[in-house]
């Protein structure tokens, strides 16, 4: 496919409306911080994609009818996620997040867990290979902590024991 | 606060040596956590990738983040140029 444009953001005000959001959400749910990333982190593509392998991360609350759904009933979140195979069946995916319509993903899990899309793209050579796991999250997390300090951590574990090169990440 | 997971989890599978690239519906908030590549999309959400069965609408927003993760040499926050209900006007 040809390049497709893209254009640096217009930053304008985007750190104004950021730190109003995150005013709002310490000042409405318990237990809430400020937390981010130091924004350092930057780390160079080791092989080309056509080499690459690939994961998929979502926090779009994606399970399998077969795992325990995500917890969206309590304020504290659940900062919790669930291993996808890559040889899933799509039809036995499940989004459980109260925080967004996930009535799409419902009709097509590919519009927030392009397993399909991905399977293509290996077919086409675009990229190498799929990572035999992907991972399935719920955001809605009123405290940052838990992710950053647990959760984050036990996914790179596990992308890195399958050896995964890039891992595309997806809200819902 | 999807975004905001999905940015913090994004920072430290980076720096643990992943590459990563995300997309994103809320640009405030992707940019207010930092990562180290990012493309928003002014797409719904619950809809990253487009609509349900559109699969050449998913793969073009899919290709983007690939050029994303192939052209990036520094934390790099872009917009992707395709609309909602007119994603292919570019092409």
């Amino acid at each position: 496919m040809r390049p497709i444009p893209l254009e640096p953001i217009d930053s304008t005000g985007l750190q104004q409306k950021f730190d109003d959001w995150i005013g709002f959400v310490e000042r409405s749910h318990h237990g809430s911080n400020p937390r981010i990333n130091s924004g350092e982190a930057f780390t160079e593509l080791k092989k080309p994609l056509a080499e690459s392998r690939v994961a998929l991360v979502t926090t779009a609350g994606a399970h399998l009818d077969s795992q325990e759904p995500f917890h969206v009933e309590t304020v504290a979140g659940d900062p919790t996620h669930r291993v996808l195979p890559d040889d899933l069946d799509p039809s036995r995916l499940r989004f459980t997040h109260t925080h967004y319509d996930t009535s799409p993903a419902e009709q097509d899990p590919n519009c927030v867990f392009p397993i399909d899309r991905l399977h293509e793209l290996v077919e086409l050579g675009r990229i190498g290979e799929a990572s035999p796991v992907h991972i399935g999250m719920m955001g809605f997390n009123p405290d940052p902590g838990p992710i950053q300090d647990d959760l984050a951590p036990r996914v790179a574990g596990i992308l890195a024991d399958a050896e995964v090169d890039v891992a595309i990440m997806v809200p819902g | 606060m999807c975004h905001r997971s999905v940015g913090l989890v994004q920072g430290v599978i980076e720096a643990s040596g992943i590459p990563t690239v995300t997309i994103s519906m809320r640009p405030d908030v992707t940019y207010g956590v930092r990562v180290p590549r990012a493309a928003y999309a002014r797409f719904p959400h619950g809809n990253p990738f487009g609509e349900p069965h559109h699969p050449e609408q998913h793969h073009l927003v899919f290709e983007a983040l690939l050029q994303l993760l192939e052209k990036a040499t520094e934390p790099t926050f872009v917009e992707l140029p395709f609309r909602w209900r007119r994603w292919n006007q570019w092409l």
